[in-house]
């Protein structure tokens, strides 16, 4: 990536070409790796019609202004979403982490090295967590406070606004993983991760701009058609169906898989894609659950099938939306607490942040919402399993999904499993826990694919994942040894599975990722077979 | 004599303005909307091992029906390693700022102390020797702090294009005072003038003092009722960004304070003018809608 010094008001620069431009040499060296996929610069059709003036990379497949009034009215527009974002009405979800955040940076630069995109882009100024919220804090101050107006560029607010200044703040905001390490480690506990979700809200909330996959297509379609994956009630019992046959044909057993059963114990919410992706995910749950004697049940309600919550990543009203409904399937149902599945961020917006957008009634010391990896850890540790750890010997690491780890605190469940399921020593990446870096599919990019975005996601984003990795398996990277990197997180997932893909880690290096509970049945020495498959694509 | 009554007024003045400023800063922020959950772990007031590797209540199944053992004191303790020692800044800074900036911290600690123990010294004249240790030390360290700093926020680059002027006037200010601080000792080795400032202060009894000694306190006093107004009141603030949302971790109970602040911030209006928002509504009824006919018909 060029290294050109970058200045604040180059941001208001023209358009016509990318504020920094990115160079495979500059990257984070991924060591075994002696080359990787050549950067492709945007096809020019695309640059003709859409706006890749940050960093030659967009999801946003939203035809450039053509006019000045066009272009004045969007900055009119992020104007008024601005004002909002400051307004105790309008944002009271998060006014008071924003003010903070942006009142009192210091600019000390302690959360730079925190951050993995930073840190694997070869620290381009850009992607360092205080840059965007710089940005938007010189923008605030100049138009909205007394000393911006007055005392101008003494105060730092002299960044002109104008539509290329909008459009790459708003390009910024999603070249944030969302993960918060940087938030761990600043000394006065200002939020940059935080900063980037509130522009990404502004422009969702105001511009009812986001991308595709997160708004129109996910939470849109969430909330209309049942599912952000497109699938209907129909389409998920016909999924429970698929998911019955793969277990007697894994297994040899006929198992039921409870749905919309009143008063169960527990409704069980999976992400929706890990029926589509990863059956043997939500089978494993079921293998375990019927060996153990859950009471348990999923639900073929509208959005019961799908844990998936994309507002957390950019909108509080679609946040607040989708968990409503949630809850209300469990009251609806008159279970006594709901278990989130594998997935990251649907555990940290059913548990933990959706919390006070609820009614008393729905609160959580009403209708209590759980993490699945404690259930699974006490199933595992009650001996009502029939466990050989023979039958997992192989290389096994655990990629810790943000959101559960350092966004919940729930950090050795999932290692006390690994511990009895296993026959070799977890092999702990450095660092792990809730020091872990993000997968790089955190904030939605694991699923946004529109134009190149999913080049820069793969070349940037889970760069950092990709060398540790690389770097905890360096003494058994023959391909002939499998390995296999648990991933407890749907999102965590696909961006893993990209990032195999993308750098050939598979065919390379035998690296290979799945589920916990995936992992914990193949363990089960009463079944006929490993359940386990690695010629599938994981 | 009028200029003598001048630095009286204007030290209570400064004393009083500062108390009402800051309380109005503080009131600010603390009477701002209750913020959505948002914690990061370690969540230091966890017991047991769980602060030291981030674990969380949530680790257990049925956490809710289970007690959630809690150490206030562990909060305080991780706040005081960071008041104290700039723990953060110390394990994560890439750019040498540490050093620099726990000089200035602490410069300013004992400045804190010193005047403290000048006015001390007034009634317990014993403390005189340990009042001119602590203020050497004050004004030392303060002063190699901030000009340290002023010199590395004006070279390192990754300093320099985030630091703004009033970044540098801020450093500036407190390297006048520390300055003055040595030059006023330089000028008055016992603190002597300085002490007499002070009881004059105490007692409402005009006395004359050097021009460095009311220089010192005239600027110190002037930043008593500048700091407020500025982002160095940052150490106040540390108390809600992390007691109040990184390390609260406190889930709503039906028909607790938190629960009857929350259904009141849902009655709130939700003005936004996206397309999936329907104008007019609260939070609440936003909440429950729109059907996907009503966004279409916006």
């Amino acid at each position: 990536m060029s290294k050109k010094p970058i200045r604040f008001r180059d941001v208001a620069g023209p358009g016509n070409d990318p504020l920094v431009s990115l160079d495979a040499q500059t990257l984070l060296k991924l060591a075994p790796l002696e080359e990787e996929p050549v950067l492709r610069a945007p096809r020019a059709s695309w640059l003709e019609r859409y706006d890749f003036s940050l960093d030659g990379f967009s999801d946003f497949d939203l035809p450039k202004p053509k006019t000045s009034e066009e272009q004045e009215r969007f900055v009119q527009a992020f104007l008024s979403g601005l004002e909002k974002l400051f307004d105790p009405q309008n944002n009271w979800t998060f006014l008071k982490a924003l003010k903070l955040s942006l009142d009192y940076c210091l600019h000390c630069q302690t959360c730079s090295e925190a951050c993995h995109v930073y840190l694997a882009s070869g620290k381009q100024e850009i992607y360092r967590p205080t840059f965007r919220s710089e940005v938007l804090r010189r923008i605030y101050q100049r138009h909205f406070t007394a000393p911006g107006r007055w005392l101008g560029s003494f105060v730092g607010a002299d960044i002109e606004l104008n539509f290329e200044t909008v459009w790459r703040l708003l390009e910024m905001s999603y070249r944030c993983n969302l993960c918060r390490r940087c938030a761990m480690v600043c000394p006065v506990g200002i939020d940059n991760a935080l900063l980037a979700r509130e522009i990404r809200k502004l422009f969702s909330q105001e511009l009812g701009i986001a991308p595709a996959e997160l708004f129109r297509k996910g939470s849109r379609k969430h909330l209309e058609a049942g599912s952000s994956t497109g699938m209907t009630p129909a389409g998920f019992r016909d999924s429970i169906e698929s998911i019955e046959e793969i277990i007697a044909e894994k297994t040899g057993r006929k198992i039921k898989v409870p749905v919309d059963k009143k008063g169960a114990a527990v409704l069980l919410i999976h992400n929706a894609g890990e029926f589509l992706s990863w059956p043997e995910n939500p089978a494993a749950f079921s293998i375990l659950f019927d060996a153990a004697d859950v009471d348990y049940t999923l639900s073929s309600d509208l959005l019961g099938y799908d844990a998936v919550n994309y507002g957390v990543w950019f909108d509080d009203l679609e946040l607040g939306r989708v968990a409503l409904r949630h809850v209300e399937i469990a009251r609806k149902l008159g279970v006594k607490k709901i278990v989130v599945g594998e997935c990251g961020h649907a555990h940290k917006a059913l548990c933990v942040v959706a919390d006070r957008v609820l009614p008393g009634d729905l609160s959580l010391s009403e209708v209590p919402r759980e993490s699945c990896l404690p259930l699974l850890r006490d199933i595992v540790q009650s001996g009502v399993l029939r466990l050989d750890p023979k039958r997992n010997d192989f290389p096994v690491t655990l990629h810790d999904s943000c959101n559960v780890v350092r966004l919940m605190g729930i950090v050795r469940p999932q290692r006390e499993i690994l511990q009895a399921v296993c026959a070799q020593p977890l092999r702990e990446m450095t660092p792990h826990g809730v020091w872990n870096y993000c997968c790089g599919g955190g904030g939605g990019f694991a699923i946004m694919d529109t134009l190149n975005f999913s080049e820069w996601r793969n070349t940037v984003s889970v760069r950092m994942k990709v060398k540790q990795v690389l770097d905890v398996f360096r003494d058994v990277l023959d391909p002939g040894t499998r390995k296999y990197v648990v991933a407890a997180c749907s999102n965590c997932k696909g961006a893993m599975r990209g990032a195999i893909a993308h750098y050939g880690l598979k065919e390379k290096f035998g690296i290979g990722y799945g589920g916990l509970a995936d992992l914990i049945v193949n363990a089960m020495s009463d079944l006929p077979r490993p359940y386990i498959e690695w010629d599938q694509e994981r | 004599m009028a200029f003598q009554w001048f630095t009286i007024l204007f030290g209570w003045a400064s004393f009083f303005l500062f108390v009402v400023l800051a309380a109005y800063k503080i009131h600010r922020i603390a009477t701002l909307p209750l913020n959505l959950r948002w914690e990061v772990y370690p969540v230091p007031h966890e017991t047991g091992d769980k602060h030291l590797y981030g674990g969380s209540y949530m680790e257990e199944v049925d956490w809710v029906k289970k007690p959630r053992p809690s150490s206030p004191l562990a909060e305080w303790a991780e706040m005081g390693s960071e008041i104290f020692f700039l723990k953060r800044v110390r394990e994560h800074n890439p750019y040498h700022i540490w050093p620099l900036s726990l000089a200035l911290h602490w410069g300013l600690y004992l400045l804190i102390l010193w005047m403290g123990l000048l006015a001390a010294s007034v009634f317990v004249p014993a403390l005189t020797l340990l009042t001119m240790a602590v203020g050497i030390s004050a004004f030392v360290l303060g002063a190699c702090g901030a000009v340290g700093l002023i010199v590395l926020r004006a070279t390192d680059r990754s300093l320099a294009l985030y630091t703004t002027p009033i970044d540098f006037f801020n450093l500036v200010f407190l390297a006048a005072i520390f300055g003055l601080g040595l030059v006023s000792w330089w000028g008055d080795p016992l603190f002597s003038l300085h002490h007499a400032y002070v009881k004059s202060l105490l007692f409402f009894r005009p006395t004359p003092l050097s021009p460095a000694v009311v220089s010192l306190f005239l600027l110190l006093q002037a930043f008593a009722i500048y700091m407020p107004c500025s982002k160095l009141i940052h150490y106040l603030m540390k108390h809600f960004t992390f007691h109040e949302i990184l390390w609260n971790d406190e889930f709503k109970v039906k028909g607790s304070s938190k629960d009857k602040q929350i259904d009141r911030q849902l009655s709130s209006l939700a003005t936004w003018a996206g397309p999936h928002i329907a104008p007019g509504k609260t939070w609440r009824e936003q909440v429950r809608g729109p059907s996907a006919g009503e966004a279409q018909k916006k």
